[in-house]
């Protein structure tokens, strides 16, 4: 791997996980706010996810079975935050305050 | 006021004294990058180093076997088992760590003979601290889980929280021990010293903080017990289901076998999953209770927490951690950003937030609030998140002029280190330090001044709304 | 589209039936701590029994004379780390006669210069200023391939020594006297029985197997 290129790959991932991350803010403040705005901002980080995995499987000399794992946690990332918001609010629900 | 709850105090407040040190001692860590000469020949960049992490890992230790006493007498409504014992390990603790420290700074090293390592220092990173004090370290521990089991057998009844809490005290203690071998050959060493430090930091340590975190809960937002409970039981399965063979990432390079480098760097790049979880669980916490509650710096820290725990741990070592690109950044500054960012996420915002807890009850605060606080959190947070990304540009910078492209000999060492942004870094963290110095005084400040003025009100503090 | 696929029922923000989550033929009672403890527990033991046979089976690879890691008689072999193009990353090799100090050592006196070597490292905290295999501290250079380095070559006329380990001895011996840069390694009383133990250690370190790490020492390499 060249230089540049290990530079460029370990970026794309820590973006990819910023991302990730952002989008789980995004998503879990418009289900809270029930705002269509902040779905959007979510949708649109999870967009930044995916544009960074395709770059990360398309620009990388990464090996194919570390692509297709990117490629799977990429899938995990848009799951999560849905998932784990209905755990919460499915848990919570006979709690005194429950969103 | 209970006992345990004493103790807990003194703890906390020792905790955050070492905290401290910590902190000067890393701020001159990183005088020696922008002055070679400081010091020369009095105390060399090891001695501040070594006091610089050491006392990280024991503030944290002590600031979790704090934030446990606290919580340890209203989770069994009894007083602990063996209390006079662990007020009495307390000083004993205390009173190693001073001595040590002592020996650190003044007799610094020893001969090549056994007998240094038994009296003075015995060079293995995190446990340098002589055999003599590890004995000391390894009793207060045996009696901190005594204090944990034994009350649980005494009450005969326990929680969730506490049945996760005293089963995960046999590994926490049990590694420790990996402290006390000398062992000639490098590779079997290192071997071991990893299963003491990922496995207490990325697993027993991760368990710790999150039955403490599911106590601060419980009292913080009154959530109820069956939630908080299942939401653990959730994260000890991802956190060990990710984190035991994430081990592997630390053997990519030490002569191991390389079936751990597609091992390691498996497990280990899904860590950030769970992490993503937790910050949803945050967001969902501070909305449900409209980022209401009588404790403002408790709750904010908690949310520290879990965003700290995922970038640093989760996004920063997400970049370094597949094989083919750890073998340019091991070893490096980017390492350094990772675990300044990760160390303080994961744990360090977690304890600052039972001191607030503790604090609030202590001094019988009907709502816990003010500037003091806030510019105490900004200042931290903002220093070290200025530290770590200065520390992430001089990474980079290493990694790239070292290892990808110097081939990491010594000229290219002096040449990565003498590299304008490698440079620019490291005087962009001394300054950031200072920033987080500053907080750390008014953190302390705000700690020591908080409720004093106000009429001491004599009611239970509730959870507010 | 994509909300039909997680909230079935059109209605994202409506509030949720207050039953478990059929699945089927399997109702998953994601209320009961309990279920989530069985996961906890059985996710951790089958992980940890993962990692105890990884363990032994490592264990016999790093022992002295294991597949990655040479006996402590190594000292007495020259050593190289070059690229192995079949593999497509560096390896150490083990090469002709090459004592240290021009004198081999047997398997007890090898055993006793490496054990004498770890407690000099040790006792001086070597690794809080070094690293080795890109472990301890990031103030000076790593240590893994130190015995290679190419830098040894001017040490041996700038110490006045007749050979590499002999150049290393002086320097360990008195780094304060043969600044390497800036940043100058303090004098930590080093004596020439532990400096001689000290460089076998370094020697016998550079000729473990670290799956390539670090990446083609002492080339430099600017671009694929």
């Amino acid at each position: 791997m060249s230089p540049a290129l290990f530079l460029l790959t370990s970026s794309l991932l820590g973006i990819m996980v910023l991302a990730a991350g952002t989008y789980a803010l995004l998503y879990g403040a418009a289900r809270f706010r029930r705002s269509r705005a902040l779905l959007i901002g979510a949708g649109l980080a999870y967009a930044m996810v995916v544009l960074d995995a395709a770059g990360i499987v398309l620009t990388t000399p990464l090996a194919p079975a570390w692509k297709l794992l990117i490629a799977a946690s990429a899938l995990g990332y848009f799951a999560i935050p849905p998932l784990t918001w209905r755990y919460l609010q499915y848990t919570h629900r006979e709690e005194e305050v429950h969103l | 006021m209970s006992r345990s709850k004493n103790l807990a105090v003194k703890y906390l407040t020792a905790a955050v004294l070492l905290f401290g040190v910590m902190t000067l001692s890393g701020l001159m860590s990183a005088v020696y990058y922008i002055n070679p000469d400081f010091l020369y020949g009095l105390l060399h960049f090891s001695v501040a180093k070594i006091l610089h992490i050491d006392t990280m890992i024991i503030w944290l230790l002590m600031g979790f076997m704090g934030a446990v006493y606290w919580f340890l007498p209203d989770e069994f409504e009894r007083e602990p088992t063996g209390i006079l014992a662990a007020e009495i390990l307390f000083w004993v603790f205390v009173v190693t760590v001073l001595v040590v420290a002592g020996i650190f700074t003044f007799v610094q090293w020893g001969p090549g003979t056994e007998t240094t390592l038994w009296l003075f220092q015995q060079g293995r990173k995190y446990i340098e601290a002589p055999r003599w004090a590890a004995i000391g370290v390894a009793l207060v521990m045996l009696v901190f889980a005594w204090n944990v089991v034994g009350t649980a057998l005494r009450a005969r009844r326990i929680t969730g929280v506490m049945a996760v809490m005293s089963v995960n005290m046999a590994p926490l203690v049990l590694l420790y021990l990996i402290a006390f071998p000398k062992i000639d050959n490098m590779a079997v060493d290192l071997y071991w010293w990893w299963w003491l430090v990922h496995l207490w930091v990325e697993a027993t340590w991760e368990i710790l903080i999150g039955c403490i975190m599911a106590l601060a809960m419980m009292q913080l937002l009154g959530t109820s017990r069956r939630i908080v409970e299942g939401w653990l039981y959730i994260e000890v399965s991802l956190v060990l289901g990710t984190g035991i063979l994430g081990l592997g990432h630390h053997y990519f390079w030490i002569g191991t076998p390389d079936y751990w480098l597609g091992i390691g760097g498996f497990f280990s790049a899904l860590e950030p999953l769970p992490l993503l979880g937790m910050v949803v669980h945050a967001v969902y916490d501070a909305g449900v209770h409209r980022m209401k509650t009588s404790n403002r710096p408790a709750l904010y820290w908690t949310l520290a927490e879990a965003f700290g725990n995922f970038l640093g741990g989760g996004m920063f070592g997400f970049m370094i951690t597949l094989p083919q690109l750890n073998l340019f950044a091991h070893g490096t500054q980017w390492t350094v950003s990772h675990g300044h960012f990760a160390f303080w996420g994961a744990y360090a915002c977690g304890v600052l937030s039972v001191c607030y807890i503790a604090l609030q009850e202590r001094r019988r605060l009907v709502t816990v609030n003010g500037p003091g606080w806030v510019w105490a959190f900004v200042l931290l947070n903002g220093g070290l998140i200025g530290m770590v990304g200065s520390l992430l540009v001089a990474g980079m910078a290493q990694a790239f002029f070292e290892r990808a492209i110097g081939g990491s000999t010594l000229d290219a060492f002096i040449a990565g280190q003498e590299n304008p942004w490698f440079k620019l870094g490291m005087y962009s963290r001394f300054g950031f330090g200072l920033m987080f110095a500053a907080g750390y005084l008014v953190l302390v400040w705000n700690l020591l001044a908080l409720g004093r003025r106000e009429v001491a009100v004599v009611v239970q503090a509730m959870p507010a709304e | 589209m994509i909300w039909k696929a997680l909230y079935p029922g059109r209605r994202p923000f409506a509030a949720r039936p207050l039953n478990d989550v059929n699945l089927g033929y399997i109702t998953m009672p994601f209320d009961d701590p309990a279920f989530w403890r069985a996961g906890a527990i059985s996710t951790t033991v089958v992980m940890a029994i993962v990692l105890v046979m990884l363990t032994i089976d490592s264990l016999e690879a790093i022992a002295p004379g294991g597949s990655h890691v040479p006996p402590f008689t190594v000292v007495n072999r020259h050593i190289d780390y070059v690229h192995n193009a079949k593999l497509g990353r560096d390896m150490p090799v083990v090469g002709e006669d090459e004592p240290l100090f021009g004198k081999a050592v047997n398997s007890p006196e090898a055993e006793a210069l490496i054990a004498q070597g770890k407690l000099v490292i040790q006792s001086r905290a070597c690794i809080d200023c070094h690293t080795f295999m890109g472990n301890g501290a990031y103030y000076g250079p790593d240590l893994t391939k130190a015995w290679l380095d190419p830098a040894w070559e001017a040490w041996v006329a700038i110490t006045g020594a007749e050979s590499r380990e002999e150049a290393m001895v002086r320097f360990l011996m008195a780094p304060d006297q043969y600044a390497t840069w800036q940043r100058r390694m303090p004098n930590l009383g080093i004596s020439r029985d532990e400096a001689v133990a000290t460089v076998a250690y370094l020697k016998w370190l550079a000729s473990i197997d670290t799956n390539g790490f670090p990446i083609h020492f002492g080339r430099i390499k600017v671009s694929e």
